[in-house]
This record gives C-alpha cells, sequence and structure tokens, in this order.
C-alpha cells in the first residue's frame, strides 16, 4: 500500500484552514502531468480552487457542483427522465424537504463525483472535500442508504456509490494535517474514522507548512547570552522564548508524526510559506517528497 | 414567516442582559484562542465574562481546566484576575439534548421519534441542532444573570451564522403544506401495510414517483418523522427564537477573525455578506498572525560583538519571516480595507509557544487595548 499510485479518484480530507484546496489542486496538477490530464473538483463556488489554480497546467479541469445541480444531476438516472426529476424536485413538498435534508444533498454530490470519474478514464479526479466531521459522515451515507434502504433506483444509486466511488482501490484518501499536536490528534481521529466508518484506509498524509529548521546550536547560546548582564541579555531571553518555543513544537510534531508512522501512512511534507502558495508551486515541493 | 428573519431583523426587545461579542470566521484562523484571549483580557479589565466555545477543542478545555459538558464551569484565575466563567457544549451529545428539550411535554411522540430508522441514521448530519442548543445554555446560564459579557465562539465555518435562519426554514416546513402531505402518506401507508398497497398509494403522480424511486421505507419513515417534529412545532419555534434573540439582539455584536491568508479573507468578505442580510454589521476585525517576534531583540543581538554564528543565523531566519509576515499582513490589510470598507483592523502577534495557556496569555495583552474596539 505504502508505494502504490493513487488511484483514478482523489479524496482530500481535512479539517479547515489547513490548506487542503490548494493540496488538492497541487494533485491535480501532479495529475496532469503524470496522466496528461486531470479534474479538480471543488464544492460551492469555485472561488478557492480558482485562485489556487491561477497559472497552472492547462490540462487541469476545474469542475464546480453546486448543490442544487448536483441534486438535477444525481436525480436523473433516478427518475429515468430528466423532465420527470425536475418535476419531482420541483414539487411544492419536496422542495423544502430537500432544503432541511443533508444527507440528500451529500448523497447527489458524491453521486455527481461518481459520474465525473466514470466518464473520464484514465484521468485522475481530485476531490476537495468539505471540512472533517461532515465529509467522513459524507463517505458514510452510501453504505447507510443502501443498508437502510433494501431495494429501489435510490438503494442502486447508493450501492453504485459504495461500489464505485467509496471503496477501496477505487478512490485513494488523502488527509491534510499541520505540524501541531492537536490538528495532528485530529487527524488520527479523522484516519481512524475513515478506517471503522468507510471500510477504506488513508493512503497519503500531507503535512502542510512545516517550520524551517533553526540551527541546532542556537538555542544554548540564546540561554548563555541570556544569563549575562547587559541589554543583549533582555533581547537574548526573548530569542530563548521563541527557539524554546520552536524546540517544543518541532519535538511534538516528530512526536506526532511517529504516532502516524506507525499506521504505516506515507507523509508527504510541505514547507511553511509567508502567504498563499500556487497549486503549481505545492505540486513541486510534493513531486520532490516522491508525489506523483 | 422566515421572511422576518431577511432584510432587517427587528429590533429585539430588552436592552438588559448581558453584552454579547460573537467571534465568527474561516477554519485555522485561531478563532477560538483569539476568543478566549478576548475573554481573559475582559476579565483581567474586572468583568464577570462568559466564554462559549461552540466547537470545543479538547486540548484548549484542558488547558483551561474546563470540561466539555453543558455546565457553565469557573476558570481558576489568579486573584488578581476577574471572574471568568467557560461553556464548552459537546457537539455529540447536543441532538439528544435538543430532543429532549423539544419534547418535554410530548413523551409518547419522543419515544416514537427515536424508533425511527432514518433518526437513528441520520443524526449527527442534523445541522444546526448543536448552534441551537448552545445557544438555549447560554440563554439558560445568562438569565441568571451573573456575566457582564459573553464571548462566543462560533464553529469554524464560512457558515457558522447560517444556523441562525436554518432552525426558521425547519420551523416553516414544520408548519407547512410538506409535513401534510408527509403525514398523510404515512396515514395511508399505516392503513396498508403490505409493500404493494404502499405502491398502491400515489395519490398523486409525484407521490407514486416517489415511492417508486425510494422505496417504501424512506417515505413511510420521513413522513412518520415530521409528523413527530410537527407535534413540537410551537416549541421549536420558541427554542429558535430565544437564540435569535441571544444573536440579533441590540447588545450583541460581531467581530471576524482572520489570518493573512486568501481563504481567510474569502470566508471575511462571505460572512460579512451573511450578517448584512441579517441586519448586522461587524464591529471589527482581528488580523491574527499579522506580525512576530521582536524587532528590537533582534537589533540589540545583532549589535553584540562576536555574535556565535548559529545565533546570527538563527536571528536571520527569524528576521525574514517577521518580513515576509509584515508584508503578507500589509498586503491582506490593503486588500480588505477595499472589501471591507470602513470596518477597524485589530492585528495581534503570532506567538511563539506551545501551550494553548501561554499563547492565550500573551493574545490577552496583546488584545487588552482593543477591547472597546471590539465591544458593542
Amino acid at each position: 500500500m505504502k508505494s502504490a499510485a493513487l488511484s483514478a479518484a482523489v479524496l482530500v480530507m481535512g479539517k479547515g484552514g489547513v490548506g487542503k484546496t490548494t493540496v488538492a489542486a497541487s494533485l491535480a496538477v501532479l495529475g496532469a502531468e503524470t496522466l496528461g490530464r486531470a479534474a479538480f473538483v471543488e464544492f460551492g463556488d469555485g472561488q478557492a480552487g480558482r485562485r489556487a489554480l491561477a497559472g497552472s497546467h492547462r490540462n487541469v479541469e476545474h469542475i464546480v457542483i453546486r448543490p442544487s445541480e448536483a441534486l438535477q444531476r444525481g436525480a436523473v438516472p433516478l427518475f429515468g427522465s430528466s423532465l420527470l426529476a425536475k418535476l419531482a424536485l420541483g414539487n411544492f413538498a419536496m422542495r423544502p424537504l430537500l432544503a432541511a435534508a443533508p444527507a440528500i444533498r451529500e448523497l447527489a454530490m458524491l453521486e455527481s463525483v461518481r459520474q465525473l470519474v466514470s466518464e473520464r478514464p484514465g484521468v485522475r479526479v481530485v476531490v476537495d472535500m468539505p471540512a472533517t466531521g461532515h465529509s467522513v459522515a459524507w463517505l458514510r451515507v452510501p453504505r447507510q442508504g443502501r443498508d437502510f434502504l433494501g431495494s429501489g433506483p435510490l438503494f442502486e444509486m447508493c450501492d453504485r456509490i459504495a461500489r464505485e466511488l467509496v471503496a477501496p482501490g477505487k478512490a485513494s484518501i488523502v488527509v491534510v494535517t499541520l505540524p501541531e499536536r492537536l490538528v495532528i490528534e485530529e487527524t488520527v481521529e479523522l484516519c481512524t474514522a475513515i478506517a471503522n466508518e468507510t471500510g477504506m484506509q488513508v493512503d497519503r498524509i500531507v503535512v502542510n507548512r512545516c517550520h524551517v529548521s533553526l540551527p541546532a546550536a542556537a538555542l544554548a547560546e540564546a540561554r548563555a547570552i541570556a544569563e549575562q548582564r547587559g541589554v543583549a541579555s533582555v533581547a537574548a531571553r526573548a530569542l530563548v522564548g521563541v527557539l524554546t518555543a520552536r524546540e517544543a513544537a518541532s519535538r511534538e510534531g516528530v512526536a506526532s508524526l511517529q504516532a502516524l508512522h506507525l499506521e504505516n501512512h506515507t507523509i508527504w511534507r510541505i514547507p511553511l510559506a509567508p502567504s498563499d502558495p500556487s497549486a503549481r508551486r505545492v505540486a513541486s515541493w510534493l513531486r520532490a517528497e516522491g508525489a506523483r | 414567516m422566515n421572511a422576518s428573519r431577511k432584510g432587517t431583523h427587528p429590533a429585539r426587545k430588552t436592552p438588559t442582559g448581558p453584552l454579547v461579542v460573537v467571534c465568527a470566521g474561516g477554519g485555522g484562523v485561531g478563532k477560538t484562542t483569539t476568543s478566549a484571549a478576548l475573554a481573559l483580557a475582559l476579565a483581567r479589565q474586572g468583568r464577570s465574562t462568559l466564554i462559549v466555545t461552540i466547537d470545543p477543542a479538547r486540548r484548549l478545555a484542558g488547558a483551561m481546566g474546563v470540561p466539555i459538558s453543558d455546565e457553565v464551569t469557573q476558570v481558576a484565575l489568579p486573584e488578581t484576575y476577574g471572574r471568568l466563567f467557560a461553556l464548552m457544549p459537546d457537539p455529540r451529545r447536543s441532538l439528544g439534548t435538543f430532543i429532549d428539550d423539544l419534547f418535554v411535554d410530548e413523551p409518547a411522540a419522543k419515544a416514537h421519534l427515536l424508533e425511527n430508522r432514518l433518526y437513528v441514521g441520520l443524526s449527527d448530519a442534523a445541522a444546526g441542532v448543536h448552534e441551537l442548543v448552545a445557544m438555549n445554555l447560554i440563554a439558560s446560564a445568562t438569565a441568571r444573570g451573573q456575566f457582564e459579557v459573553v464571548v462566543i465562539d462560533t464553529a469554524p465555518s464560512r457558515h457558522a451564522i447560517d444556523f441562525v435562519t436554518y432552525p426558521s426554514r425547519l420551523a416553516a416546513l414544520l408548519g407547512g403544506r410538506t409535513v401534510a402531505w408527509l403525514s398523510g402518506i404515512a396515514e395511508r401507508a399505516a392503513d396498508r401495510q403490505t409493500s404493494a398497497g404502499v405502491l398502491a398509494w400515489g395519490a398523486g403522480r409525484v407521490e407514486s414517483l416517489l415511492a417508486r424511486v425510494t422505496g417504501p421505507n424512506l417515505v413511510s419513515d420521513t413522513a412518520s418523522l415530521f409528523g413527530d417534529l410537527a407535534r413540537v412545532r410551537e416549541r421549536f419555534v420558541s427554542l429558535t427564537e430565544r437564540a435569535a434573540d441571544l444573536l440579533l439582539g441590540p447588545r450583541t455584536a460581531y467581530v471576524l477573525v482572520v489570518a493573512p491568508t486568501a481563504a481567510a479573507r474569502d470566508d471575511a468578505v462571505y460572512l460579512h455578506k451573511r450578517l448584512d442580510k441579517l441586519g448586522r454589521k461587524p464591529r471589527a476585525i482581528v488580523m491574527n498572525r499579522a506580525d512576530s517576534w521582536a524587532p528590537e531583540a533582534s537589533l540589540a543581538l545583532r549589535g553584540m560583538p562576536n555574535l556565535p554564528t548559529s545565533l546570527l543565523e538563527a536571528i536571520t531566519i527569524l528576521d525574514a519571516e517577521r518580513s515576509d509576515r509584515l508584508e503578507a499582513a500589509g498586503a491582506f490589510a490593503a486588500d480588505l480595507a477595499i472589501a471591507l470598507p470602513k470596518l477597524a483592523i485589530v492585528k495581534l502577534p503570532l506567538v511563539d509557544a506551545v501551550a494553548p495557556d501561554d499563547v492565550m496569555a500573551a493574545l490577552a495583552i496583546a488584545i487588552a487595548p482593543h477591547v472597546a474596539t471590539l465591544l458593542p
């Protein structure tokens, strides 16, 4: 599993603010370089993806899925025709029901992804999944629906998604995290939840925003100056504070990462950038880590 | 009825009660720590303050010595500080709490609901319920009148305040034709127990179409779920209004928390738009990570004779990081000033510390001079 290539569909997960969208876009850029073509799928308004992909490989297709379009798209095979689907979705009673029932939208979005992947053989399709807790719930929906419904076209849709998309070997799961204890702890929880609740395994972990390491001897030297008298000692104490925190953070990051290593995951690291890096830039860092 | 939520929300009554500061922002901007730091700064100024974390991180709760529970706990502070209280409700328990509260007078309907397979399967997808529960816990806690200020740290999402309208949408749904229609289906399904009968109820085209697509289970379970909820509609509406009173009242202010990234800017602009629809304007933007390690310390050390090379190297790296950070923060502030004009920006530094309470304490010192800007 460690060296296996990414599947045709790549689901990128992680909590908000860790740089998930940029990493997902960069995996699409890498896919386009390796396979010739790739698609980047985003839920919402498409703003984040457009920004990350600016100036990227022209063979990366940017697909934005809006909830209403997904419902329409997912409903067509259910009802047999787009006219009947429209009739059902436009029904006075259905509209407020759909607005209030989250699982239906999630199922429709997953079905849209499944369709997108099956329409694009040989193309890497990278999906920027919604933030953490929520996205595990997403991946559970097809199995739950299948067990619950028992028969009928909706059952078949759930079954199709569970077999063709949310299944080992069909999609790779990449989790993005930060080198901070709290975030890593949540990542470990997420990996466990994915394994227990969806039957899938996390294929890669991307640790974003890794600090540049500072010279090892600097802390002891700063401490020595801090103990002397004079103006420099105050300044040195401030530096000791920063260096101690950095050292503790890096020690902690290493320990937390080791916890992840125990589960035999491949880990890719991305350095800390002062401002938002482009997908292209991140792709070059990931390539240096062995990503393709 | 949900039209009243749009546009300018009618000014709520009762100008008494605590001041409320709602901190909103996207993920990863340091919102939870900033909110806690603001609450600590307020407590240090002698105001009795309650910090509410909607999506509590265990580590922060641990650092403050506060359990994740539905109870308000006093945070242990040195005596010279004021009084700080914390409320960190567990998101995983809130649906149960909510259902207990909702069905307090309808035990039979509650038992029926809990057996519904749909409820069991979808219980963790019930968006907005946790926030609603948290708001009602706050309303109960503040009714006792011991807090001067309440700081609410919302969930890390641009949709964090959408729940203000979500429950009213659900309430509208429960009172509308949909439930009547679904209840009709449920009754007819109960009359004819076989699945052949279920397919035969198709009084209308959509109804039979739906039954064909979803199978009999989903339609009848959905119908019975909404039937149970419709029984407690009034109670539901009163719970949502209590939350709206707290969030949209005249003594409530919104603060947008950002970090200098494009994603955080987009989230802030989006939240600003959502607030505008609710007839609210944020008091200020708090920008985290806008500065870092002290420039005067760098100067003093660089002035030393025989500075060891590894120290010089470390200082050079930190100085470069700081100048990158200042540049990014400056460009970001200029950008924000265009997107959201006339909004005060409070800049806070990145704190190089590992323990959450150390970070919180340092940020509380940095935020203290700006407290008046952030309060309603």
